[in-house]
This record gives structure tokens, C-alpha cells and sequence, in this order.
């Protein structure tokens, strides 16, 4: 072989079984597919495929797959620094139910919570008590644990602290002998 | 997600993120631990992400998607995935990083509305090795050819939190 010229994925998968098993080969690589006309034969027959796997889905695959993508979302909304002011507690608890396919009243009768509590829940009139948010993780099967659910009310608590302007300078008034120097201006 | 080292027996946090040019970079320069020419991929249509430690820049695994959409096969594609060398055979450092990449493979796949289907076209020979180490996959033979299997739905991956 011509220096600098990569070796071909069959010479690689050749000289890798000189020196790992079958099985150790597999756990550790994939191998490029076919190519030409038999990767458009493979992807064809994919497609039929998938196209037969999404006519003949059960109503609880695809629950599965709505609910793990909102648990994602959830987790993905986390994870970042970034706040977003529609991606509240409210907001995901609606996607909740609307993925479960339920009415508000339906969904407050499965946990048990006075609709009405629900409603003003779900508007962002009252905050979620503990109750609501075990409910929720039991209602769940704790696929969406109480943790994410206190986690995503924090976040949100995070950001209205961060955003009241009025009430901050209201209680400025009453603090008295505080530190002088900032972090944030120090490390300008 | 977490990887187990085998030494110490402890489990490190890990995390997977889009290649950048500077990481190609790396791996092209560092072919005693990756076999694969990555580089040729960073062009390409596909997405080449790379799993490490949260503690640490090293990359231990690479895995590269492509994406069809809903009016072809509607999946993700793992068109290629490897790890390090260190971390391959009997004497690895780290376990489970191949099943990590998949496990992304699959939560991209739900995240981008594909219903967590994942297709790959293994080697013929390799099959049933992937069965073993990722478990019980959906697989059928190409009625054109039968020594060719495609692998359609790998739904059953759940990426540890």
C-alpha cells in the first residue's frame, strides 16, 4: 500500500481480526453499509419497510414514543443555561396530557385533584403543590420523576427571581453592610 | 450517561457532543487510536459527534448519523461508529461506549421525530455479535440477497439519564 493512501474498511476489518474476536469487533465499531445500487436496494426496502412499521403501530408504541420525546425535551431544557419563558412547568404538564390524548378534567379525575386546582395550575395561577407533582411521577409510572418536574418549577423560580426588578430594589432598603466589591465587575 | 471503568470499578459521567474542526483535527493526527478516516466525513451531509469523559477532552468513541427523512426511510442511520483503541478487547479502560453511541443514536431519532427508529447495515459476519451486546434486535434478510440484513428498528434504546 501506497504511504499515506487509508487502508479500505475491509482491509481495516481483516487486520483488526488478527487482533480482537468477532464479538470484541462488534462492540466496538460499525462498519460502513453497502454502496451503489445496493445501498438504494437496501434503503428501498427500508422505507417499505418503515412505511409498514408506522401504518401498523399499536396506539401504545406510539405513546411510548411521544412521551420519551417530551421527557427529551424536558431533559434537554435542563441541561441548558438558556431560559426560555413559554418552556414553564405549565407548558410541559399541558404537553402531558395533550400527548395522552385526555381532557383536563379527565386527567385531573385519574390523579385525583380538583379539576378546577388543575385548571388554575395549568394557567399559571397557583403554583403546583407537592401532592400534585408525587402525582405526577406515580401518574407516570415514574417515567417523569418528581425530581424533573421540581427541577423545571426551579428553573422557572430562577428566572422570575432573576427578572423582578420592583422587588429587588424594594428590599434593597432594607440591607445594611454588605459586600462592598462584585464578581462581576472584578473580573472586568 | 455514565461509563464504567473497569479498574477502579467506578462509573464516570460522560457526554456526547457535534464534532468540531479542531476535533477532526485531533483524531486524523492520532492514528494509533483510531483506525477510521474520520476526516472524510466531515464534509458530508451526515453528523459526526464524539463521546468523552465530562472530566477530560479525550475522545473515546465517535459515531457518525445520517439523517433520512419521513418521505424516505424516516431513521437515523449509524453509517459508522468507533472506539478508541485503548478501550477496545480485553484490556479496556472503559466499557460500554459502542452501547452509549447507540443509545444516542436512538434518542436522536426520537428528537427528531424518526419513532426511535435506528438502521444499520452491519457486516454479515458481525450480526449476531451486535444482537449479543446490544440485545434482541429486529432484523430480516434482503429477499434479493441472503447473505445481506439490514437492521430496521432498534427501539429498544432508552439512553441512561
Amino acid at each position: 500500500m501506497k504511504k499515506g493512501k487509508s487502508k479500505s474498511y475491509d482491509e481495516i476489518f481483516e487486520a483488526l481480526q488478527q487482533e480482537y474476536t468477532l464479538e470484541e469487533i462488534a462492540e466496538s465499531f460499525v462498519f460502513p453499509g453497502p454502496q451503489g445500487p445496493e445501498r438504494e436496494a437496501m434503503l428501498a426496502e427500508f422505507t417499505a419497510f418503515r412505511k409498514h412499521a408506522r401504518a401498523t403501530e399499536t396506539p401504545e408504541e406510539k405513546l411510548i414514543v411521544r412521551m420519551l420525546e417530551l421527557r427529551f425535551q424536558v431533559q434537554h431544557y435542563l441541561k441548558t443555561d438558556a431560559v426560555d419563558e413559554h418552556l414553564h412547568f405549565a407548558h410541559f404538564l399541558k404537553e402531558y396530557i395533550t400527548r395522552l390524548a385526555k381532557t383536563n378534567k379527565d386527567f385531573a379525575a385519574d390523579i385525583d385533584i380538583d379539576p378546577a386546582e388543575l385548571s388554575l395550575v395549568l394557567n399559571r395561577r397557583r403554583q403546583p403543590t407537592d401532592k400534585l407533582i408525587y402525582r405526577l411521577q406515580i401518574h407516570s409510572n415514574e417515567n417523569f420523576p418528581a425530581v424533573l418536574w421540581f427541577k423545571l418549577l426551579e428553573k422557572e423560580r430562577a428566572y422570575e427571581l432573576s427578572r423582578n426588578k420592583e422587588l429587588i430594589d424594594k428590599e434593597r432598603k432594607h440591607v445594611k453592610k454588605g459586600l462592598t466589591f462584585s464578581f462581576k465587575k472584578l473580573s472586568k | 450517561m455514565f461509563l464504567h471503568e473497569y479498574v477502579t470499578g467506578k462509573c464516570h459521567p460522560a457526554i456526547i457532543e457535534l464534532m468540531t474542526k479542531k476535533d477532526f483535527d485531533v483524531v486524523k493526527r492520532d492514528k494509533g487510536r483510531f483506525k477510521f478516516d474520520w476526516h472524510k466525513y466531515k464534509l458530508q451531509i451526515c453528523e459526526v459527534y464524539k463521546l468523552q469523559l465530562k472530566r477530560t477532552n479525550i475522545i473515546l468513541g465517535l459515531i457518525c448519523l445520517t439523517e433520512h427523512c419521513k418521505e424516505t426511510a424516516d431513521a437515523i442511520e449509524i453509517s459508522l461508529i468507533e472506539v478508541s483503541a485503548e478501550n477496545r478487547g480485553k484490556g479496556k479502560q472503559y466499557g460500554n461506549i459502542a452501547g452509549c453511541l447507540i443509545a444516542f443514536a436512538c434518542q436522536q431519532s426520537i428528537e427528531k421525530d424518526h419513532g426511535g427508529y435506528v438502521l444499520l447495515a452491519p457486516k454479515t459476519r458481525l450480526l449476531k455479535h451486535y444482537q449479543t451486546a446490544y440485545g434482541p434486535l429486529y432484523t430480516y434478510q434482503n429477499r434479493r440477497k441472503a447473505t445481506r440484513y439490514h437492521v430496521p428498528g432498534w427501539r429498544r434504546g432508552r439512553p441512561s439519564d
